[in-house]
């Protein structure tokens, strides 16, 4: 009997792979106390460059006091390599001209592995295997700050004027009124549309501009009938649309006090009916996956994206749609007295973790290349079609040059122009949790739930998961 | 005198000698697998987000939740959907597989028996990848039935809850089922030849000896095929991560998706989802157990 129940044991023993993720993970002794940061003299010790991410915080310390930081070594996590990651290497580049000793090694992290691996870092206690600096999500940033508070540091001071970063941009990493995070990739929303496949249908980009919902899903189930062809697209589970649609309206599924806010909420209400109406009428393509996503795209079985402009990066690859695609503002809610047409949805910032051995020194250099500097904007554009936070950046010539492959159109300060309309709103660190309980819903209302009651379930799921 | 002077008789001496043996293996699984069970034990008591956890008042408030859980509840659902219905067939596919292959006239038995294990070789991520494309809306699937005029165009598998668990278990019978039957054929040809040709001189047909005397002596094999099945398959993470995503509107997430997500894509919540893996290794011991008491025929 007792063999039999080690047996049992035995065999149950891998279910708790998962629960002992919090568990012994035993760091390795990096050294890099806070104490060899400021030794002052360069060690010199290269020994470790370039193996992982701990490199950077071995007691290389070449940090001279004050602003006028130099030398030393920096990691960071990133994502993409064409966007971001090369933004950070332009970036370091930059920085170099006027510090020749500054190392930078940028580590290639997909977004979700950057979120995973900070989660165990954090929760085991042990930030020593973080990077310098890394990049998240604007979305998941409340998320880490209320399990974590004290992951990240206090940037308020480091010398950026904030006020040339738009209003919500900066609102999604700030905690009252600290500011956590330094803007980078906007997420400023806006609709692309295939202008061969609307003339086809026998419309124009105007029709489509500053329209509304139900608007929209009567040109879409038009062009639809007309061409085979779909407005848009969406992920069933986890798709953005349904948030960026709230959101646009200066509201959320969360109350002012963070609670669940979806029965009750007339704006919630609306959004909902609006987007499973276009469910229903098959105005909106729905996909399993993000590469099902991309795929309508490039097999030209989208007529039209909306989206954050990071799109831009999928869609420029596409030579043979070189001139046919051309941008204007998403539709608006109907009847919802502070709809707009403008979201922001998905962009990202980047963040200076409490394992850095050397703040100023990243303080410094995040300063004077994403925090202040137009001309380093002014690179990156061209290099990697990435768009601005930094208002000022905007004014410049770079942006308003008209873009080829948007039949000549000046996306970058149009995308920027959008970026001042946006409407704050609530934040919540329970934005997944959200997104989920309201797609979930929506899956159901098109199966045949009612509304009333679908909507009362996702707030009950809502609610459960804001509990402990 | 001379036992005086070691200090032990020959009996101590292996004792100790098994003992040291067994030392090394013994403290390894202490640590690896025992400490953290334990560990996850006591997280599980835990509650809060993130690195703000604190004792939970009532202590066991973390498995009181689970029962308000409805997400949950969905993914118990599902994960035993998927065991009750993939379990069985995988099975009998292997037991079948394994008595086809196991036929002494058979040509080319190494080619065959390496075809069928070959899917075990591929990582649980490629595979739900793959099946995950072969099932899409344009996939090779729906390619190959709108050109057989058998649908009109692409049909969403993997949107749709009913076809996307019946891919999922699908993709985990072609997975699993070449896993098992190795240890099918291993068993196969531990029975003695002569046994059957005595069955032949009987008169017992194929029907017959596959249940009569393939089957019983077997018997050791099938529990454990079932344990470790019934094991994988309480725990199975990838194919509804990768396939379906938990999706649409939660039909297809299993139980230790649903606790990643607590961990990973939530607000971290370590507490509670120690407190459901806990739940899914009790799961587990207790079918095992019942799995082995069913087995048993020694009294």
């Amino acid at each position: 009997m007792k063999k039999k129940l080690m047996a049992a044991l035995l065999a149950g023993m891998m279910a708790l792979s998962v629960a002992a993720c919090g568990g012994s993970d035993d760091a390795k002794d990096n050294g890099g106390d806070a104490n060899n940061a400021d030794g002052g003299d360069a060690s010199g010790d290269d020994a470790n460059a370039g193996t992982d991410a701990e490199s950077g915080t071995d007691a290389e310390g070449g940090s001279e006091e004050g602003d006028a930081a130099g030398g030393g070594k920096l990691t960071v996590w990133a994502w993409d390599q064409t966007f971001n990651i090369k933004a950070m290497e332009l970036a370091a580049e930059q920085y170099k001209k006027d510090h020749p000793d500054f190392e930078l090694e940028v580590i290639e992290q997909s977004s979700d592995d950057c979120q995973t691996k900070l989660t165990t870092c954090a929760n085991a206690g042990d930030y020593s295997t973080m990077p310098d600096i890394v990049l998240m999500q604007d979305n998941s940033y409340q998320k880490f700050l209320k399990s974590y508070p004290d992951a990240f540091t206090d940037l308020t001071d480091i010398g950026i004027k904030w006020e040339d970063f738009a209003a919500l941009k900066q609102s999604y990493s700030m905690v009252d009124d600290k500011h956590f995070g330094v803007p980078y990739d906007n997420g400023v929303c806006a609709a692309f549309y295939r202008t061969d496949i609307l003339k086809e249908a026998g419309y124009k980009i105007e029709d489509l501009t500053d329209i509304t919902w139900s608007k929209f899903t009567e040109i879409a189930v038009d062009v639809h009938e007309k061409t085979g062809k779909y407005l848009l697209t969406s992920e069933s589970t986890g798709g953005d649309i349904i948030m960026l649609m709230i959101q646009s309206c200066g509201a959320n599924f969360v109350d002012e006090e963070g609670k669940a806010y979806i029965t009750g909420n007339e704006v919630a209400a609306k959004c909902v009916e609006l987007y499973a109406d276009m469910i229903k009428k098959d105005a909106v393509k729905l996909v399993n996956n993000w590469d099902e996503y991309v795929k309508t795209v490039t097999d030209g079985e989208a007529a039209g994206i909306i989206n954050g402009n990071w799109m831009n990066g999928t869609l420029v690859g596409i030579e043979d749609q070189k001139g046919l695609w051309q941008i204007t503002t998403i539709p608006k809610v109907d009847d919802v007295e502070t709809a707009t047409n403008y979201a922001n949805n998905g962009g990202s910032s980047w963040y200076i973790t409490s394992n850095c051995q050397d703040v100023n020194l990243a303080k410094d250099f995040l300063l004077n290349t994403f925090g202040s500097s137009t001309e380093f904007y002014d690179t990156i554009l061209p290099a990697t079609s990435g768009i601005a936070c930094y208002l000022p950046a905007g004014e410049s010539q770079v942006y308003n040059e008209p873009v080829e492959f948007y039949g000549g159109q000046p996306i970058y300060s149009t995308l920027v122009e959008y970026s001042s309309h946006i409407p704050e709103f609530t934040k919540t660190p329970y934005h997944y949790e959200a997104r989920e309980a309201v797609n979930t819903a929506i899956m159901q209302i098109v199966n045949g739930t009612a509304q009333e009651d679908a909507l009362k379930e996702a707030q009950e799921t809502l609610e459960f998961k804001m509990s402990e | 005198m001379s036992t005086k002077k070691n200090g032990m008789t020959l009996i101590q001496k292996q004792r100790i000698a098994g003992w040291t043996f067994l030392t090394p293996a013994t403290l390894m699984i202490a640590v690896m697998s025992f400490y953290p069970m334990f560990r996850a034990f006591v997280i599980s008591l835990q509650t809060g987000t993130g690195k703000n956890m604190r004792f939970a008042d009532p202590i066991f408030n973390n498995y009181k939740r689970i029962l308000a859980d409805k997400v949950f509840q969905q993914s118990i659902t599902n994960t035993f959907l998927y065991l009750l219905i993939q379990v069985p067939i995988m099975l009998l596919l292997a037991i079948l597989l394994a008595q086809l292959l196991n036929n002494q006239q058979l040509r080319f038995k190494g080619f065959f028996r390496t075809c069928v294990f070959l899917p075990c070789a591929t990582s649980l991520v490629s595979y739900a990848l793959i099946f995950r494309s072969l099932f899409a809306q344009e996939g090779l699937i729906n390619t190959i039935l709108v050109k057989l005029h058998i649908l009109n165009s692409g049909y969403n598998f993997l949107g749709n809850s009913l076809s996307a668990k019946i891919v999922i278990i699908i993709a985990l019978v072609w997975r699993w089922t070449g896993y098992n039957m190795v240890f099918y054929l291993a068993g196969l040809q531990n029975i003695e030849y002569s046994v059957y040709e005595a069955a032949k001189i009987d008169g017992a047909n194929g029907w017959k000896t596959f249940w009569r005397i393939t089957v019983p002596l077997l018997k050791p094999t099938i529990i454990m095929t079932v344990i470790t099945s019934i094991n994988g398959t309480l725990q199975l993470f990838d194919e509804s991560v990768n396939l379906t995503k938990g999706g649409p509107a939660n039909t297809t997430i299993t139980m230790s998706h649903y606790v990643y997500n607590t961990c990973f894509i939530n607000v971290p919540n370590f507490g509670y989802a120690s407190a459901m893996a806990f739940l899914i290794f009790i799961m587990v011991a207790v079918l095992a157990l019942i799995n082995l008491k069913v087995g048993d025929t020694r009294d």
